[in-house]
């Protein structure tokens, strides 16, 4: 106990009477999770707008007129077994022709025709979204058996083929892209805090030496720098959690714009706080305590 | 309370820089050993504080053989033996106070006990009005002081001084050795490396004399003869 709290005095005072290397190394520590967070919300941002896109994508299948509510159930039924399927929105004959006759209803010269067919020309529709714009194809085949083919008159799809394909591989590019960067920055930060922890060490490895002499051992010499480490990377996250949440209140009024206003990064990250920043105080406080562990090595050796 | 039986020291590649020393150091003794640069003083110095390991040979520290001391025990080891260094090593941020107890605080000594022995052995080395002070604050000679306080701080029975008047002039150097003196008195072996003449001659204590490796000369009131 009493070797604790002289170790946690040992940390304070480093801390204060070394105050220009401490504040660079806390400087440091908040530009690299800056940075991190800002890919970080570029990938929240990028990814709601490719969800955005997905969601807007559908397939409609147009039913023959003379199709029987059994033949529909059953449908519907064998669509929604499909794991891939995440909504299925069914129109009766009724329905469709509703919409119709309401989009049309400037047009009388084709509400005449319609009249002129007589009763309801139109068969029931069903419109289904999928997890991605690849599984289409998987139910799109499912459907093109001799049971079902009769049933259907016409589908959504082969105009959007094109699109679809589009859609998809943008947001796999996006996706891959995304996870370069965040790879790239992660090395990064991890060569810049390794390297900014082993110039602080290396500053003092004199009196690490020092200390081995009047006889301290290496919990003792170590101590203190873990500890400092973790004060370092609590100091940091703080900054840079107070620096974030002022610049995502500016940023989400352009974000809103662009993404509709029910989404909000600030509401976002109050959301997730505890992931989004204990995962990033556990990033660098592993990476401050084994880049000093790593430094005094050589040192302690002796 | 030192022995050295056989005890030679090779670095690879290299002529040896300590050959076949057996030496024997008693309790209380003054023991000054010197030498020309490269005789292999500062070598035995880092063999007797565990710094360096004998490539052959046997080292006996107290009733502790230390030749091939694990790591994990020479902490323990260096909390039983002063050392002082020409270079001071005082550790730069913290308080001429602070410096001296921080080898008791490794000890894991209580602070009521810290308060009561630090000040009483900075008032022995004549720094009783500097304790606040860094040591950037202060001379050379007042920094060796501090040194001094800090090897006795935890009652060595062993103290050994690499060239401790190294870096000061002639009152400081008399000063030190003074200093060193009355420590002796109190029973405290001590071992001076040096190659200042005068300061050995003036002792009239046993010196030992290196050479190339080897001790050519050790008498028990020498003098400075190289």
């Amino acid at each position: 106990m009493r070797s604790l709290y002289r170790i946690a005095n040992f940390a304070f005072q480093d801390i204060v009477r070394n105050l220009g290397l401490s504040f660079m190394t806390i400087l440091i520590l908040v530009l690299m999770l800056l940075s991190v967070n800002t890919l970080w919300s570029l990938d929240i941002v990028t990814g709601k707008a490719v969800q955005m896109v997905r969601d807007q994508v559908t397939i409609s299948f147009y039913l023959s007129a003379d199709v029987t509510d059994q033949n529909t159930t059953e449908l519907k039924s064998f669509i929604s077994t499909f794991p891939e399927v995440v909504a299925l929105n069914y129109l009766s004959r009724e329905e469709v022709l509703k919409t119709f006759k309401d989009n049309h209803k400037y047009s009388p010269e084709i509400l005449q025709a319609l009249d002129e067919l007589g009763g309801n020309p139109f068969g029931p529709t069903i419109t289904v979204r999928t997890r991605e714009p690849g599984d289409y194809r998987k139910i799109l085949e499912a459907l093109s058996v001799p049971e079902y083919e009769p049933l259907i008159e016409s589908k959504s799809f082969s105009g959007n083929e094109s699109a679809l394909d589009r859609i998809q591989l943008i947001t796999n590019r996006i996706e891959g892209i995304g996870f370069g960067l965040s790879l790239l920055f992660a090395i990064i930060a991890f060569l810049i805090i390794f390297n900014t922890i082993r110039v602080s060490i290396h500053s003092q490895r004199i009196e690490i030496s020092i200390k081995r002499l009047v006889g301290a051992n290496n919990w003792f010499i170590r101590g203190p720098y873990w500890l400092e480490a973790g004060i370092f990377t609590l100091l940091s996250i703080v900054i840079t959690m107070v620096i974030v949440f002022v610049s995502l209140s500016w940023l989400d009024r352009y974000i809103g714009i662009v993404l509709g206003n029910q989404f909000s990064l600030t509401d976002y990250y109050r959301s997730h706080m505890l992931y989004l920043f204990g995962s990033q105080a556990l990033a660098v406080l592993l990476l401050t305590i084994t880049s000093s562990s790593f430094a005094m090595r050589r040192q302690l050796k002796v | 309370m030192i022995t050295l039986q056989g005890v030679s020291k090779y670095y690879q590649s290299s002529a040896p820089v300590l050959k076949d020393i057996n030496l024997n150091i008693k309790p209380g003794e003054f023991v000054s050993i010197v030498g020309q640069s490269g005789a292999g003083k500062t070598t035995l110095v880092r063999l007797l504080i565990a710094e360096e390991k004998p490539t052959t040979g046997k080292i006996e520290l107290g009733n502790w053989d230390i030749t091939n001391i694990s790591p994990g025990v020479i902490p323990y080891l260096r909390r039983q033996i002063g050392v002082i260094f020409q270079d001071f090593k005082l550790l730069p941020r913290k308080t001429v106070f602070e410096n001296v107890s921080f080898a008791l605080e490794v000890s894991d000594v209580p602070g009521a006990r810290i308060r009561q022995i630090v000040p009483q052995v900075l008032n022995l080395v004549g720094l009783g009005d500097k304790f606040d002070r860094y040591p950037g604050q202060l001379s050379g000679g007042e920094q060796q002081r501090v040194v001094i306080a800090r090897s006795l701080v935890h009652r060595p029975k062993v103290l050994i001084a690499d060239e401790p008047t190294g870096n000061l002039d002639s009152i400081n150097t008399e000063e030190i050795i003074e200093i060193l003196k009355k420590i002796n008195e109190f029973g405290t072996t001590i071992v001076l490396v040096t190659h200042n003449r005068e300061v050995v001659n003036k002792l009239r204590r046993r010196v030992i004399t290196l050479a190339d490796g080897s001790i050519i000369n050790d008498e028990s009131e020498g003098k400075y003869t190289l």
